[in-house]
């Protein structure tokens, strides 16, 4: 994966959701050691202070835990979190964010409402 | 701990202040990435650290110690900067021998292998080498002598942007395994920036900023829409940057000490919000009027 | 990363070594000097003739003369040469203060000296191989120099002190020029100055007295004290006036 380094998002908040998405996809298990600031640091071509901050947004947020001396771990309920913190949060920012959209265009509730159950259907049929 | 402290440092040249109470402390093993236009005093900051110059007042430590005319300081130093003056009767590989008597964690590895990445001939001399390739020699130079105190000022003047881009994976991951403290002067913030800890933006001799540079990236944010709109909505704020766009659209960059509520009302109100970079902040920081080169043009 | 302790003595050896190699110009405009003057020799450096009747008696007096006194020239402008911008900040890419870096000059200077005398005296042989061979007049060896010996060895010290001697002064000189360029135009002027006022006068004056005070010392002991108080005297005043000196590319 790349960074978008020139996004919007900052670097550090774009390397916790990486990791995020890596204990989704499955990539590392509950108690499973994850990348040092140092590999993240080399993969992404970063500085390792800023892949610091991106795993202790997540150790902040209890997905990942310390070892003293031996670095950061997968916690046991992670993906539960994550995608409670997802739900929450960014799919309710998407939300607003349609919501928005909608008012300007004068769409109705009723009709946004319809534009999603079709996109559901159309998922549903594939 | 840090390394190097400066406390009220004025330099003066001929009656002008380069450096004018100029006070900062930069920390250990970080990179500290020093922006500032063109005269805004880098260089001068960059040689009284080095010890190449004497402030005129102030104080000014690196590890501890006065750096001006001090052997210890030289010996865990390196200043790479584009008028390095090597010695032009030593051959490339012959210089890379002095340096590594010289420097006592100089590594010989390092030094050779990348020497022979950039395709240098060990019977080449300096002075025979173009603009990019002297940046290029002069980096390897920087990167092997390992010094607790690392400085390159300008270091890719010359450069083209794959060896730019070399440089910069080379000078992280060398940083990586052997954790110093590096100073990094450049006009391109856009290409360092991710690379830095901290960033130090001078201007007119003085600190206009110091911060971690992922805080720099929220420091500022754009307003745009129409004039009377965002006028309204960057009234009492710390208009950065303003631009007066056609058809009575403005562009006002300020100080980001919005709420995320204020800024989903001023959305919902008409205006586009948008995040200024890094590199941005710094231009608008950095200049000298409030508008910019499109004042020049219009006249009244 | 820890720091690294250095030691001054240490440096200056780096120093001293790393300049033997990067100066390697100075000694080979040391042999185009000699070779100069060893041609320059060949014209003699005095001639005496006298005639009677049948007879005329031409003796000309051939030494390395020239050779030393090009030599000298030589270690003035040498010296000068490396106080220059060119040399001067090459140190300080390695590691280095102004400490280090003068006394690596000066010991640089010192061996500059030392490989200058003693080629310059050997070349007396030279000169005198070169007139035996090439001028086919009678040829008469004066005993001092005809074998290696106590005179010749004092005769090498000698030179390699007066060569040092004008190290040291154009060392100064270069410092001093190096701290204003005003001194570059100052200094010749004050020097021709003074010969032409010392002839204008008629008397000698003080560039003359000097030169007696050095060159016309009977006391070898003597002479050798005049010579390192001389030099340690310039090489202190260099080291204080450049200890503050800025690094200025």
């Amino acid at each position: 994966m790349t960074l978008h380094l020139d996004g919007t998002k900052p670097i550090y908040i774009q390397i916790s959701e990486w990791l995020e998405n890596e204990i989704l996809d499955g990539n590392f298990e509950s108690d499973q050691k994850i990348y040092s600031q140092y590999q993240l640091a080399d993969i992404f071509n970063i500085n390792p202070a800023t892949a610091a901050k991106g795993l202790n947004i997540l150790a902040e947020e209890q997905i990942l835990y310390k070892k003293r001396g031996l670095g950061m771990f997968v916690e046991s309920n992670a993906k539960d979190l994550i995608l409670s913190k997802r739900k929450n949060q960014t799919l309710k920012r998407l939300v607003q964010e349609i919501v928005m959209e909608a008012q300007r265009l004068n769409v109705s509730k009723q009709e946004l409402i319809e534009m999603i159950n079709a996109i559901k259907l159309g998922e549903e049929r594939e | 701990m840090s390394m190097i402290e400066c406390r009220g440092l004025t330099k003066v040249f001929g009656g002008t202040k380069a450096l004018n109470n100029f006070t900062c402390e930069i920390n250990e093993n970080t990179i500290t990435g020093l922006i500032g236009r063109n005269g805004a005093g880098k260089t001068t900051l960059l040689k009284i650290i080095a010890g190449y110059h004497q402030q005129t007042s102030g104080e000014i430590k690196v590890f501890s110690e006065e750096p001006f005319n001090n052997l210890t300081v030289s010996a865990n130093m390196i200043f790479v900067h584009d008028q390095l003056n090597l010695p032009t009767a030593l051959n490339l590989q012959e210089i890379l021998d002095v340096m590594a008597g010289f420097y006592k964690n100089w590594d010989r590895e390092l030094a050779h292998r990348l020497f022979d990445y950039f395709s240098f001939h060990p019977m080449q001399y300096y002075n025979g080498l173009s603009k990019g390739m002297k940046s290029t020699f002069n980096m390897i130079l920087g990167l092997a002598a390992r010094t607790p105190l690392t400085i390159f000022d300008e270091p890719t003047t010359g450069m083209d942007a794959a060896v730019r881009k070399d440089f910069y994976r080379a000078l992280l991951k060398d940083y990586i395994a052997y954790p110093r403290t590096i100073i990094l002067s450049s006009h391109h913030l856009d290409e360092i920036e991710d690379l830095l800890e901290d960033i130090l933006v001078v201007k007119q001799g003085q600190e206009l900023l110091h911060m971690p540079i992922a805080e720099l990236r929220e420091y500022a944010i754009g307003l745009e829409g129409k004039n009377a709109l965002v006028k309204e909505w960057t009234k009492d704020r710390e208009i950065i940057f303003s631009k007066n766009g056609a058809f009575d659209q403005s562009y006002v960059v300020v100080r980001n000490d919005f709420s995320e509520s204020e800024l989903y009302q001023a959305e919902l109100a008409g205006i586009e919000i948008l995040p200024v970079s890094s590199s941005d902040v710094c231009v608008y920081l950095t200049s000298k009027t409030k508008g910019g080169i499109d004042d020049v043009f219009n006249k009244g | 990363m820890s720091l690294t302790k250095v030691s001054l003595s240490e440096i200056v050896r780096q120093q001293y070594v790393y300049k033997l190699k990067a100066f390697i110009q100075v000694f080979m405009s040391l042999v185009f000097v000699q070779i100069i003057a060893i041609l320059f020799s060949q014209g003699g450096s005095g001639m005496m003739g006298s005639g009677g009747g049948l007879i005329d008696l031409e003796v000309h007096y051939y030494s390395a003369d020239v050779v030393v006194a090009f030599t000298m020239l030589w270690g003035f402008i040498t010296a000068i040469l490396i106080t220059t911008k060119a040399y001067r900040n090459d140190d300080f890419i390695f590691v280095t203060n102004r400490i280090s870096s003068n006394l690596s000059n000066m010991l640089f200077l010192l061996t500059a000296s030392v490989i200058g005398g003693i080629t310059s005296m050997m070349s007396t042989y030279l000169v005198k191989i070169i007139i035996a061979l090439f001028k086919g007049d009678h040829f008469i060896n004066s005993s001092a120099a005809s074998a290696p010996s106590v005179g010749l060895f004092f005769g090498i010290c000698a030179t390699i002190l007066y060569i040092f001697l004008f190290c040291s002064l154009g060392y100064l000189v270069g410092t001093v020029v190096q701290l204003s360029r005003v001194f570059a135009f100052a200094l010749p002027v004050v020097f021709v100055g003074g010969l032409f006022f010392d002839g204008m006068r008629g008397q000698a004056g003080i560039i003359e007295s000097l030169f007696t005070f050095f060159f016309m010392e009977n006391s070898f002991v003597l002479f050798i004290f005049k010579i390192l108080f001389t030099v340690c005297l310039s090489f202190s005043a260099a080291f204080i006036l450049s200890n503050r000196m800025e690094v200025k590319p």
